[in-house]
């Protein structure tokens, strides 16, 4: 298969997956949609220097992942060039930031090189919570919360149609690749000088297509707005989950399950 | 006057200025006629068809559906009693899954949970292909794909159908389980195709679009046969009846 179906059916696995009937994936899309922003919310108050509370902000991903019976291999492996994009982010830090925090000897921690693993932590942990999101909820499902959190409905509109096109225009360059290398035989990746003419008809095939699936939209009563396909509405039973690890979360962030610990071990509690 | 489905009078569509596609086309069809659009290749059968679902709208003459004229403001009138399957299935496909994209009408058009489950079952149970129901439009092979866009229109139990070229991907049995479908089908059906057998096996009339006009119409009995009238617009005798007349 060519990268462009792979990462098509990429997308494809992970909204099947979203859709099957799985405990996790049937909690209300409010729900986890909520409790995945105050994560993401609660993870980035962290202090720079503070890892140890970071540290324990893992707990709900680990459950979570294990909840909902996905692997942690895929999602690294799905998620390995944003994961890269984050490393490298960080990676200045240590030059700008020298002050030494901790030295075991003759080696000294700065505060660069603390601060670059807490941004890379809360950058791991707040992809994988949004993971964890997309992986239980349906898109359709996702836009269907937010605009019950009164998110303005050309907006969600807005990110559906970018959605559903997104998997066309991949598939659209999919074809156009393939068509270019069936005539370029022996040909290792595609000639600058096709780029140009490639390009564009790219771009005018896609804004083509783009139309003809907005009629046959329209052709079907669509307005405007899509239907959720979410089935049920918001029950107290979808409220425990959410409101579960926002108390487990709180507590967290109070007191630190590491120092806890720590202090448990050592019976020092100044 | 309401038993007329379609009724189309002087209509005259150009893409660009200058270069009409249709020049002069007036037709009708009544209620739950099953008639054929036959033509050579860019003889503008697509393009009528556009017109009829307000794809496009006609530069100039009438375009009625059940007496309501084909304009902006009626559209949606309009589309809810047509149901159009594209010529290219991968412009009417768009969901996730083949059950998605079938449940996509009924559940605009408002229906219930349970009743928008019980149109995608009946809807993938007519055209067969039941076993596609959770599977991604995208990895549908080309015939699959023209079924589940026909399945996609059933579920909205429209009053016409619109066909354009519905049996190009098809294997002979799917072919004939369609001729099977659209025969019991009570809404009217209005398709444009080269297949003239498929034509010969679902249609009582036909209609012969050339040059932007209807240049014949007529049952399909008189039409499908007449060789020299169909070689003069680039089509050939349907061969079931070539064989049958060698058989004789
Ligand atoms: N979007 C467009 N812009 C400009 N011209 C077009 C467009 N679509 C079609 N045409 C032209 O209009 C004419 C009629 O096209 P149409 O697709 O209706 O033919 P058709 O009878 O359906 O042909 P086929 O049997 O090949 O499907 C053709 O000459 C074509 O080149
Ligand atoms: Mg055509």
């Amino acid at each position: 298969m060519s990268r462009i179906g792979q990462a098509i059916s990429e997308i494809q696995t992970l909204e099947s997956v979203s859709r099957e009937d799985r405990w996790m994936n049937r909690i209300h899309p409010l729900s986890k949609l909520c409790l995945t922003v105050f994560y993401i919310v609660l993870t980035v108050s962290f202090s720079k220097y503070d890892l140890a509370g970071l540290f324990s902000m893992i707990l709900y991903p680990a459950i979570a992942f294990m909840t909902a019976d996905l692997s942690v291999r895929d999602a690294f492996r799905r998620l390995r060039a944003v994961l890269a994009l984050v490393a490298v982010m960080g990676i200045a830090n240590p030059f700008f930031d020298r002050t030494a925090i901790l030295s075991f000897g003759a080696f000294t921690v700065t505060g660069g090189i603390v601060s670059m693993i807490s941004l890379f932590m809360k950058a791991v942990f707040t992809v994988f919570a949004a993971y964890l999101l997309i992986a239980t909820t349906p898109m359709d499902d996702i836009c269907y919360a937010l605009r019950l959190l009164f998110v303005p409905r050309i907006l969600v509109t807005l990110l559906l149609l970018v959605y559903r096109y997104l998997t066309m225009l991949m598939k659209e360059a999919g074809r156009v690749t393939d068509a270019y290398l069936l005539r370029a035989p022996g040909q290792k990746g595609i000639h600058f000088r096709a780029w140009g003419p490639l390009a564009g008809q790219m771009l005018l095939r896609s804004a083509d297509f783009a139309g003809v699936l907005y009629e046959s939209m329209l052709l079907r009563g669509f307005t405007g707005e899509f239907r959720p396909t979410f089935r049920h509405s918001l029950k107290a039973s979808d409220l425990l989950w959410p409101l579960g690890w926002a108390s487990v979360l709180i507590l967290l962030k109070l007191f630190p399950l590491v120092s806890v610990l720590g202090r448990l071990v050592t019976g020092n509690w100044n | 006057m309401n038993d007329l489905m379609i009724e189309s009078r002087d209509l005259r569509f150009a893409y660009e200025k200058g270069t009409d596609v249709l020049t002069d086309v007036s037709f009708s069809l009544a209620e739950g006629e099953k008639v054929g659009l036959i033509g050579r290749n860019g003889a503008g059968k697509s393009t009528l068809l556009k017109l009829l679902v307000g794809l496009e709208l006609p530069n100039t003459g009438t375009l009625r559906i059940r007496g309501i004229p084909v304009e902006r403001k009626t559209l949606s009138e309009i589309r809810r009693m047509i149901g159009y399957v594209f010529q290219d299935s991968d412009s009417q496909l768009f969901m996730t899954t083949v059950e998605e994209d079938v449940a996509f009408a009924p559940r605009n058009y408002g229906f219930s949970e349970e009743e928008v489950e019980k149109r995608v079952t009946d809807a993938l149970e007519k055209v067969r292909i039941p076993h596609l129901r959770k599977k991604s439009v995208y990895k549908l092979s080309g015939g699959e794909k023209k079924l589940a866009s026909l399945a996609t229109i059933l579920s909205m139990t429209p009053d016409i159908i619109l066909l354009d070229e519905p049996t190009v991907t098809l294997d002979p049995g799917n072919r004939s389980n369609l001729i099977r479908l659209l025969n019991g089908l009570d809404c009217s059906l209005f398709i444009a195709s080269h297949d003239l057998d498929f034509i010969w096996d679902t249609c009582s009339r036909v209609l012969i679009l050339s040059e932007g006009r209807i240049v014949c119409e007529g049952p399909s009995e008189e039409i499908l046969r007449n060789g020299d009238l169909l070689r003069k617009n680039g089509l050939e005798l349907p061969l079931s009846l070539i064989q049958r007349d060698r058989c004789k």
